[in-house]
């Protein structure tokens, strides 16, 4: 079971790297890179798993060496990554639509003034 | 529990602070700038007063947040931690964001949005302050996004601007590709460790590496690469400090790429110590010594001043990946002190690029010319700068640069390696061609002949020579006492990078390190094979100047005559033989100085290069790399793969 979402998590971010090496549309490296994102979250998530342990919601007096939660670490981690792939998202929107604005295409392989 | 252990929170809440309350205040210019000067003020007071304690006394000032100290020998809370080589890298940003900011106040007085501008501006200070001050490598990733974000914008804040857009977008896939690696990096290490804290890694990474690790370094490593702008992701610095405005080059060359050097120097010697260094060592070398052959031969092809400056200063920073990599004392010592140098002059460089950009309205070193005659000031400056960067022996470059080529040649000698030796030659060649791109440009932007319509250009505003004057005294105080920089600066920080134990335990406890069964691995030895007197130097150059000042003055008039002799005889012969096509710009004298002035020898010159002879030798390696640099987003994230995949495979076979 666990196996399997560190096979998801390096699928996606595999999928997410193809997506942007090979499509030649802004909006798909956009994409690409949101993928990417969700494959990374899902690796530390499942990092932090331990099957069949309980939510890491304690009290000090609860707390003794035999109980067994999942770590909590990785998913603060995680709400962080997220909220930093949404800022991503919404930044490199917000410059592909000025770059369609300017350059009246998302196409990559036109958008290079820059080279050489 | 003294003062001094709340300074380095406070100097990254300054800039922060500053952020909000130019968001909130920042629409009044005086007290914009007002807070925008002492947000850069503080933390440099800030370090400065932890100079003593840390670089002369060698302590190490490990702060938890909101005191969650260590419990059981386990790390809970967010730690900051600073040690000699934190403290080096955070005096350097310090000192680099203060002077940018100087510059900022006249040379951003003519933008629309400038609160905003002054809001991203002290958001990347504070994320490269936070980076290099933290102690805890979560946090680290946390502070590198901020700072790639703000960098990101900051490069696209003159949209207008030819590309600004389209190099912010691609600094922003492949900044993001690199962030990714670090998080993937950051978590498989904790997956091994259980813990985010660098102590705590330090401690126990040594004795327990294996695949995952070793993988882990090579996703960090090619995240921290990213930043820096080694080899494979080079194009998007030349993209970006193309693009952005000339205090914001600045920062991404004097600081940002220092915070991507001190992650490997952090990862390389304190978390992966025990890894098989002499491997590492040929990785590092050999990456620094391709980004510096490859930028500095890219540099030479370029027509854009900013664009050029921006290969050189990745070239700079192949001297300091290489001599980082010798994982010798000098060699680490040497390093650490051109990474200062090339924050001091590279700052000062595209400093001054930046004033003539503010008053002529171009980069382009083809229109560019004969402005010493109007900017006096900012040509010296430049001169200094030049100087500096291409090493020419009383200038600060030059006592780093011989540092370095020391260290490559005695490691090369120590270990029999012939490797090393290439990297020496390759450090020479480079600073050679460093030189002659500097001639081109002085001579095509400040010597030569004035275009008329440049002639009512003037001399910049006070507050940003001052910012260019502070950085050049530095650039000649710094070439001056080598002995000073080396003894107070450098080597407590190299001291650190070989100290991990002492690292340790000032965060976890006297003894922790010791519990691990681990001990320094190098002794630390500082013995430079030869010594050399800068002043002597400086007499020398003093009188090579006054020599080229005399004999200017000399022939000053028999100068002008032939001038307006050649300028007769090609405006008759352009009478003659009708408007002409092709090399227009040279008709104006532009390379007269080396070419004698003959119209018929500068003609085949074919445009605008003056060294066009090298690049028809060189036509094929120059035209290879024309079309390598295709500027397309996908072929730099290609690249990105790539460079990932090849230190994975490097780091599994043969670590």
């Amino acid at each position: 079971m666990i196996l399997l979402n560190y096979l998801a998590s390096f699928f996606l971010i595999t999928l997410g790297l193809y997506c942007i090496v090979t499509k030649h549309d802004l909006l798909k490296s956009v994409i690409g890179l949101s993928v990417m994102d969700y494959g990374v979250n899902l690796l530390i998530i499942t990092v932090g798993f331990n099957p069949g342990g309980t939510a890491p919601i304690f009290t000090f007096g609860e707390l003794n060496p035999a109980s067994f939660f999942v770590d909590p670490i990785p998913q603060a981690l995680t709400l962080t990554s997220i909220v930093i792939g949404a800022c991503t998202t919404a930044m490199s929107l917000s410059l592909v639509i000025k770059i369609r604005e300017m350059y009246g295409t998302t196409d990559t392989r036109q958008i290079r003034r820059l080279r050489g | 529990m003294s003062m001094l252990q709340h300074f380095p929170i406070c100097a990254i809440m300054a800039y922060f602070l500053g952020a909000f309350l130019i968001v909130v205040f920042g629409r009044n210019r005086a007290l914009r700038n007002l807070i925008g000067f002492l947000s850069t003020a503080t933390p440099l007071c800030l370090l400065t007063a932890l100079v003593k304690p840390v670089l002369q006394g060698s302590d190490v000032i490990a702060y938890w947040m909101g005191s969650r100290v260590p419990a059981g020998g386990y790390a809970i809370g967010i730690a900051l931690e600073v040690d000699a080589l934190g403290l080096f890298f955070g005096l350097l940003i310090a000192t680099a964001v203060f002077v940018a900011m100087i510059y900022s106040f006249s040379y951003m007085s003519h933008d629309d949005n400038e609160p905003q501008y002054y809001t991203l501006f002290l958001m990347l200070c504070g994320g490269v302050m936070g980076f290099v001050l933290s102690g805890d490598l979560f946090n680290m990733f946390i502070m590198i996004e901020i700072l790639t974000f703000a960098a990101v914008a900051l490069t696209a804040f003159r949209n207008t601007a030819n590309g600004a857009l389209e190099a912010a977008f691609k600094y922003l896939v492949v900044g993001c590709i690199g962030s990714s690696c670090i998080l993937a990096g950051t978590i498989m290490l904790y997956a091994q460790a259980h813990t985010l804290n660098f102590a705590q890694l330090a401690a126990f990474l040594p004795g327990n590496l294996n695949t995952a690790t070793v993988v882990a370094y090579a996703l960090l490593f090619i995240g921290f690469c990213t930043k820096a702008f080694i080899v494979p992701f080079h194009p998007l610095a030349a993209d970006a400090h193309g693009a952005a405005p000339a205090p914001v080059s600045v920062l991404i060359s004097g600081v940002l790429t220092k915070s991507g050097l001190y992650g490997i120097i952090r990862l390389t010697y304190i978390l992966f110590r025990t890894m098989n260094l002499g491997t590492v060592q040929f990785w590092l070398v050999f990456l620094g010594s391709v980004s510096m052959f490859v930028c500095v031969t890219m540099a030479l092809a370029q027509h854009d001043f900013k664009r050029l400056l921006a290969f050189h200063s990745i070239s700079q920073i192949g001297y300091v990946l290489t001599a980082a990599g010798l994982a010798t004392a000098l060699g680490v010592s040497s390093g650490l002190y051109h990474a200062m140098n090339h924050t001091l002059f590279k700052g000062l460089l595209f400093l001054c690029a930046g004033a003539v950009l503010h008053e002529t309205g171009t980069t382009d070193l083809g229109k560019l010319g004969g402005l010493s005659k109007k900017m006096p000031q900012t040509t010296v400056l430049f001169l200094v700068g030049a100087f500096s960067i291409s090493g020419i022996p009383p200038f600060n470059g030059f006592a780093s640069k011989w540092m370095i080529y020391q260290a490559t040649y005695q490691k090369a000698v120590e270990s029999g390696n012939i490797g090393f030796l290439f990297a020496t030659i390759v450090a020479l060649v480079t600073s050679t061609l460093t030189l002659a791109s500097f001639v081109k440009v002085t001579q095509s932007v400040f010597f030569g002949q004035l275009p008329k319509e440049y002639e009512n250009v003037k001399e910049v505003s006070f507050g940003m020579r001052l910012a260019m004057g502070i950085l050049a005294l530095l650039c000649i105080l710094t070439g001056l006492f080598p002995g000073f920089v080396t003894t107070y600066l450098t080597e407590p920080a190299a001291r650190a990078v070989f100290g991990a134990n002492n690292y340790i335990n000032a965060m976890l406890g006297t003894g922790y390190a010791q519990n691990f069964g681990l001990v320094d691995a190098l002794p630390v030895s500082f013995q430079a094979a030869g010594v050399w007197s800068p002043i002597s130097w400086l007499c020398l150059l003093m009188i090579m100047l006054l020599a080229v000042a005399i004999v200017a003055v000399s022939s000053k008039y028999d100068q002008v005559s032939a001038l307006a002799k050649t300028a007769a005889a090609a405006e008759a012969a352009e009478a003659k033989a009708g408007p002409r096509y092709g090399s227009g710009a040279l008709a104006e004298g532009k390379y007269e100085l080396f070419f004698g002035g003959e119209e018929s020898v500068f003609s085949q010159v074919g445009g605008d290069d003056l060294f066009w002879g090298f690049k028809h030798n060189w036509r094929h390696y120059f035209s290879f790399m024309h079309e390598l640099h295709s500027g397309i987003v996908n072929d730099y994230a290609l690249w990105a793969v790539v460079a990932l995949a090849l230190a994975m495979l490097y780091a599994m076979i043969i670590l």
